[in-house]
């Protein structure tokens, strides 16, 4: 569990400063995902290469694919762009079907082979969660430096008044194709890492569905904060797995649990974090 | 003297409504150049068309002797050329001196790969950044609520922080679009002593108001009335003019 809440987050954290620090609303992010999955699964499984060259050719990928959808949908905004995404994540979903001989369709890809570091292979969970917490740490990161530098701050110019960032010099558009592209790698990284764990893909986990689960990490954590995407889809990933002690009516019980949620912690997990740590500073 | 923008024969039309025809006017480099009129005018749609937020049906707009038509809003903007807004725009999450940082984006260059390993050059530039913005906020009187989230703040020092950020900057053409509208008469006052400490220091200020007050501090106004320059010169003059007054007063 623990580590799908590190797989998650990776590319949760994509969708997560898309909408927190950009303002735009990704509902593509299984796409790239499902990119990232399909590469690492294709590369080591029918051409037999090493698996790094797996996550290179999926966050190349991903990253060209984004940069050519993103140019053209990145001038919408708000609804319209959230509806593109969809829109995105659907045609992904039918090419990820349709294209059986790149992703085996209905039936997937199996056998893919586990991770191995300096002759160390991480064939038990335990194993694989101590190198991918440290893989999502750099990821958030790198995130953290972001935040804090030049850009960052145009990000957050541009998602809080877009007509007063383009008058200070930001290029609202090609930053926001940019972040676009950085998100769609981050995601085929998650998809990678997905698929080296669980060693067999296939399109039941690139549906539209797990777009929504990722915008879900990203609002329930609380976009604008980093840790937040992290308890975010701790969220998602124990909380439906822990329900099902309850018997049958279990995702009845997830979906209250996510109306609570979204109704008392505006500001998602994170949020809350924030401002209880504030006010215990001030006491 | 060289004008430092001229708006040459400029038109623009919203489905059949003419709302400028063929304004032409000129702002020369350094001092405070008025543009008024009543509401209506055509004000916001000329302003939005010299800084590039709508493009004009006819003529051009010429800035620095390089016609700038064509060029976007960031284009504009580091060529010196900065609005604030009628409704003051500052980043509302951000504090005041995250705005006020936001606002030196124009004079640091790194890269989104250098700040994400978080290079020596971009931390550099964010020290750098902050003590530009220090220095600002010292200067517009914003030490106080340096650290307050700026869509938290009144009206009035919500267009200070706009002003501030445009400033820090370094515009060379800064246009104020209606930069009194909220403020009480001290603001006012403050207001208007700090864009003649700004033309002092070799800014060039195109304030574009329909508060006669304030436009006091410029030295040539154009008067603007449904989409045409009426009349133009230092406010003593134009006050007489009976166009003016008509345009004002109604006939």
């Amino acid at each position: 569990m623990l580590v799908f809440t590190a797989l998650y987050s990776i590319a949760g954290l994509g969708v997560a400063f898309l909408l927190g620090q950009c303002g735009i609303v990704s509902l593509a992010q299984s796409v790239f995902f499902g990119i990232g999955a399909y590469s690492s699964a294709y590369c080591t499984t029918h051409w037999g290469w090493i698996a790094p060259t797996g996550f290179v050719v999926g966050i190349v990928a991903s990253a060209v694919i984004a940069f050519a959808v993103g140019w053209p949908i990145l001038r919408l905004s708000g609804y319209f762009l959230a509806l593109a995404t969809l829109a995105l994540a659907m045609i992904g979903q039918v090419l990820f079907l349709e294209w059986d001989w790149l992703t085996g369709g209905t039936l997937g890809i199996g056998g893919i082979p586990k991770l191995s570091l300096f002759g160390f292979e991480l064939r038990t969970p335990q194993r694989f969660y101590y190198f991918v917490w440290p893989v999502a740490a750099l990821v958030l990161w790198l995130y953290a430096n972001l935040l804090g530098a030049r850009n960052g701050f145009a990000m957050r110019a541009m998602r809080d008044a877009p007509a007063a960032a383009a008058v200070l010099g930001v290029d609202t558009h090609v930053l926001k194709v940019k972040m676009f592209v950085a998100s769609a790698m981050l995601g085929s990284l998650g998809g990678s890492l997905f698929a080296h764990y669980v060693s067999f893909v296939s399109v039941d986990s690139f549906t539209v569905d797990r777009a929504i689960h990722f915008l879900l990490i990203a609002v329930l954590g609380g976009a604008k904060t980093i840790v937040g995407t992290v308890l975010g889809s701790a969220f998602v990933t124990v909380m439906p797995h822990w329900l099902t002690g309850f018997g049958d009516f279990h995702p009845l019980l997830f979906a209250a649990c996510l109306i609570a949620a979204v109704m008392f912690l505006p500001d998602g997990f994170g949020g809350a974090l924030q401002r209880a740590l504030r006010r215990q500073g001030q006491a | 003297m060289a004008a430092l923008l001229e708006v040459r024969d400029v038109a623009r039309s919203f489905r059949g409504l003419h709302v400028l025809r063929e304004v032409s006017f000129e702002v020369p480099e350094g001092g405070i150049v008025g543009l008024i009129g009543p509401n209506g005018a055509g004000k916001s749609t000329l302003f939005n068309i010299v800084s590039g937020f709508l493009s004009a049906d006819r003529g051009r707009v010429i800035y620095a002797g390089t016609d700038i038509s064509d060029r976007s809003v960031p284009q504009r903007s580091y060529a010196g050329l900065v609005r604030t807004f009628q409704t003051p725009q500052v980043f509302p999450h951000l504090t005041v001196i995250e705005n006020l940082m936001a606002g030196c984006y124009k004079h640091t260059t790194t890269g989104v790969v250098a700040n994400l390993f978080g290079s020596r050059a971009s931390r550099a530039e964010v020290r750098r950044m902050r003590a530009e913005a220090d220095a600002a906020c010292d200067k517009f009187g914003l030490t106080t609520i340096r650290d307050r989230p700026a869509g938290k703040l009144p009206g009035g020092q919500q267009r200070l922080v706009e002003l501030a950020r445009a400033v820090v900057g370094k515009p060379r053409l800064l246009c104020l679009d209606e930069p009194s509208s909220g403020l009480n008469t001290g603001e006012v006052a403050g207001l208007m002593a700090a864009l003649e400490r700004l033309a002092a220091e070799g800014i060039t200020i195109l304030l574009v108001s329909h508060d006669m007050d304030l436009v006091k501090v410029a030295s040539v106004i154009h008067v603007l009335c449904f989409g045409e320059i009426i009349a133009r010169g230092p406010l003593g003059e134009i006050r007489h003019d009976p166009r003016v007054r008509e345009a004002y007063l109604g006939a």
